[in-house]
């Protein structure tokens, strides 16, 4: 303990002797001894990742978006990846973050539902539960200090009520009627809450498809870790589609009138 | 001195298990009653993450905690407390008395000294004597019994405020009077709707909903409580203490 | 290397993928939770048992966190800041504390219980860490109370003392701070003992923890006698924690003070710090009749109305 006046009470770094009063002891480490520990590696830092993914309610359910990338730093890796996921027949799920962490929680997943289809007690497994579940499980492995490295979107359609929340490596969760992960929390997020906030129950199919559409648009304009190549899953009383990978028209004239980066300033 | 800052090793730079995510919380106990509110923002950086996630949660019929802080770590200590809570129900056929829940959330914080919850918890109540209460914590669990109390992101701009209308600190009473030891239930409500009113103009983490709680000792009529607009009763029967939750929209910019 | 294969054996045998930890057994709660000792958080196993993080460091993890003097954004900011005192004379011993917490430089509580109540004949103080201190005092009582009903007769304060120096020293390194007085009376009569969580262990006559224990000695050390009659003793509390409060900025807004005697403690009062520099502590016994603050003191001899210095001079002379 840190007895000096000013900094009394809180607990000493042990690892410097301010007064100069006492050897510091080296500790006999206790830890991993065997040479081997070292190469049980956790995910400190994400490697191949995934960026933003969308997310909005309409009248017949919800929509989720995501693109076909995955990056290796500034490389762009695999650009025919999907990142949306289907659980059940209620639910999608898709993931931003790293991909190899994204992998184990479908196999996770598959093996839960196989687990819960086995039971066959006439219950299955909605958005809600999905969510609940990825929930503790990314908290769980937080805690521990080893998490699983993704931002998720679990989206869903069951008994009449829409599903839409968002869980991440820190166990952090939160259900809106629009969200956006990544780079799209930034981009899309504001243009996605101005198009669906308080229409959630007017929005057809195509208003919904367009809204996400121009969504995705922009994030391919401005994230330089996205791809023109994306998927759109719908999620509604038929059940879930995820489409087939989706090119959208872009034009860059609107480059020529930037004006203030780089090297032309007039 | 040395400054132990520059001289500290350097630390290793890994995972963050620990994130903030704004939002302020406020009780106030009253002489048979008690008050509980939170807004509703939850926000991450500059970046609002929803508009409606609650931090305020009814624990039994004479008990609603409020947490703020780390919102996976709030939710998840919620959730453990009222499993105890429940346990407790099943041993003992009754709620667990508020000062016993105080003490529960004592031990399970200190549980976690050396890993612990980023949470600030505020629990309001009544007592067994039938005394509004509310009992503040640290995230490792130090606590008091206190009259009021603000946590989280603007603990610095409602508190002081707090402190000059329900303690009347830095009030002269007029000559002949003196300040009330308990102010009536539409007072304190209007107390925490300008707290919080207040500290969304001021604090960019605070807006968007405002949750009021009010726990009513037993056998006390509504006080002025009936009038209130938003007002909605969580308890079924009224031969008990009741607990009403009050909503109010709050500024969304 | 069997570690590392452990690893995954255990794994696979589980089904690597189901359990994740989310549908493990809890590590904090047992079984036994579920009867009657649902209440008793951490310690429903009879000894505490804590959450370590799976880091390499872990008390350098609890600095990086929650140490808000290395670096002041930490988030988890726990309570600091404190002037405690208490000393042995012929009628006993007396504890001052001030109510002051501090969280970075906020004021975070005015009116904190400084002085934990362990039992009706043991008092402990609270510096440093606030939870530290009010968690394991209070254990520290489950331990007095279960020495009374396994010995028949009441725990001494250097055991008791010597207990709570023991429990806290099996977390040294981990990263708890308290320094805390220990005060009752017991056979020998009364005694205080200082304990810190480093687990030094002191028997004395006399101690002041916290920030403003250096203001808070001066007053005492200038003022304690053995013979202080009780009113003397009230009254040195008080005004040491007065000089604390006043000079140290981590210490402040009230005075508690309590009186340990033959039978047990009586809690003496609680004082406004400011109250004690205008107007002193009122009508208790060893009040001086007015404010602590040399204002009134210096009445008339200030700087700026200077009294004629040429009386003094000739009457020396």
């Amino acid at each position: 303990m840190d007895h000096f006046p000013t900094n009394w009470g809180r607990p000493r770094n042990d690892a410097y002797d301010a007064y100069g009063t006492h050897p510091i002891p080296q500790r006999p480490y206790n830890g991993h001894q065997d040479a081997f520990a070292d190469a049980v590696q956790r995910t400190q830092q994400p490697i191949v990742t995934g960026t933003s993914v969308l997310a909005i309610k309409y009248k017949d359910g919800i929509m989720m978006a995501a693109d076909n990338l995955a990056s290796y730093g500034s490389l762009a890796r695999f650009k025919d990846v999907q990142r949306l996921h289907p659980v059940g027949q209620y639910t999608v799920l898709g993931a931003g973050g790293d991909m190899s962490d994204f992998q184990y929680i479908q196999h996770m997943l598959e093996q839960l539902s196989i687990d819960e289809f086995t039971c066959q007690d006439g219950h299955n497994l909605g958005p809600a539960e999905i969510h609940e579940y990825m929930s503790h499980v990314m908290y769980a492995r937080r805690s521990k200090m080893n998490p699983l490295w993704n931002s998720l979107i679990v989206g869903g359609y069951k008994d009449g009520k829409r599903f839409l929340s968002y869980v991440d490596l820190l166990g952090t969760t939160y259900s809106a009627s629009t969200l956006a992960t990544g780079y799209g929390a930034y981009i899309a997020q504001p243009l996605l809450r101005k198009a669906v906030e308080g229409r959630e129950d007017v929005l057809t199919e195509e208003e919904a498809r367009k809204i996400i559409e121009d969504s995705m648009r922009v994030l391919f304009y401005r994230d330089a870790r996205s791809l023109n190549k994306f998927q759109i899953a719908t999620v509604t009383s038929v059940g879930v589609n995820i489409s087939e990978s989706i090119q959208l028209d872009t034009s860059w004239s609107f480059a020529e009138g930037i004006r203030g980066y780089g090297a032309q300033t007039q | 001195m040395p400054d132990m800052t520059s001289l500290a090793h350097p630390q290793q730079r890994s995972f963050n298990p620990y994130s903030e995510n704004g939002g302020t919380i406020l009780a106030i106990a009253g002489a048979d009653f008690s008050v509980i509110a939170g807004d509703t923002r939850q926000s991450e950086g500059y970046s609002i993450q929803t508009r409606y996630a609650p931090k305020v949660f009814r624990l039994t019929d004479r008990a609603v905690l409020a947490v703020n802080g780390f919102a996976a770590d709030g939710n998840m200590f919620v959730k453990k407390v009222k499993q105890r809570l429940e346990w407790y129900r099943h041993a003992h056929s009754k709620d667990m008395p508020l000062r016993a829940i105080a003490r529960l959330i004592q031990t399970m914080l200190y549980a976690r000294r050396f890993f612990p919850y980023y949470v600030y918890n505020i629990l309001g109540g009544i007592e067994e004597d039938g005394t509004g209460a509310v009992y503040s914590f640290d995230p490792v669990g130090s606590y008091e019994r206190e009259a009021c109390r603000a946590a989280g992101a603007a603990q610095s701009l409602v508190q002081p405020f707090l402190d000059n209308q329900i303690y009347f600190k830095n009030q002269t009473p007029a000559l002949g009077t003196s300040h009330p030891a308990h102010l009536p239930l539409p007072t304190v409500l209007s107390i925490v709707i300008d707290s919080f009113t207040s500290a969304t103009e001021r604090h960019i983490e605070v807006g968007d909903g405002l949750e009021m709680y009010v726990v009513l000792a037993k056998g006390r009529n509504l006080q002025g409580l009936e009038g209130v607009r938003g007002m909605q009763e969580l308890t079924v029967t009224d031969d008990g203490e009741r607990v009403f939750v009050v909503r109010r929209d709050l500024k969304k910019d | 290397m069997n570690t590392f294969v452990e690893r995954f054996t255990t794994n696979a045998s589980n089904g690597l993928f189901c359990g994740n930890g989310a549908v493990e057994e809890d590590e904090e709660f047992s079984d036994a939770m579920w009867g009657s000792e649902a209440g008793f958080g951490s310690l429903a196993r009879g000894v505490p048992s804590f959450t370590v993080p799976s880091v390499s460091d872990p008390a350098a993890f609890l600095r990086l966190h929650t140490d808000d003097h290395a670096d002041p954004n930490c988030k988890i900011k726990i309570q600091h800041g404190t002037t405690t005192l208490a000393f042995r004379f012929q009628g006993g011993v007396i504890v001052a504390v001030d109510s002051r917490a501090t969280a970075g430089s906020y004021v975070a509580s005015g009116t904190v219980k400084k002085v934990i109540e362990i039992n009706p004949y043991l008092l402990g103080t609270m510096a440093g860490g606030a939870a530290d201190c009010q968690y394991w005092e209070t254990y520290l009582g489950m331990h007095c109370r279960l020495h009374e009903l396994r010995n028949r007769e009441r725990i001494s304060v250097s055991a008791a003392s010597k207990y709570l120096s023991n429990l806290v020293y099996g977390y040294k390194g981990m990263g708890l701070s308290m320094g805390t007085m220990i005060c009752g009376w017991d056979k020998t009569g009364p005694a205080v003992f200082y304990v810190d969580s480093d687990g030094t262990r002191l028997k004395g006559d006399l101690f002041s923890v916290g920030s403003g224990s250096t203001f808070a000695y001066g007053v005492l050390d200038q003022g304690y006698r053995w013979d202080l009659s009780d009113e003397e003793a009230q009254e040195l509390g008080r005004r040491s924690i007065y000089a604390a409060g006043h000079r140290d900025a981590f210490s402040g807004n009230t005075c508690n003070l309590y009186h340990v005697k033959e039978n047990g403690w009586n809690f003496i009062g609680n004082y406004d710090i400011s109250k004690l520099h205008y107007d002193g502590p009122g009508d208790v016994a060893g009040s001086p009749g007015h404010g602590y603050g040399y204002d009134l003191r210096v009445e008339g001899r200030s700087s700026v109305n200077a009294p004629e210095a040429a009386p003094a001079v000739a009457a020396q002379a």
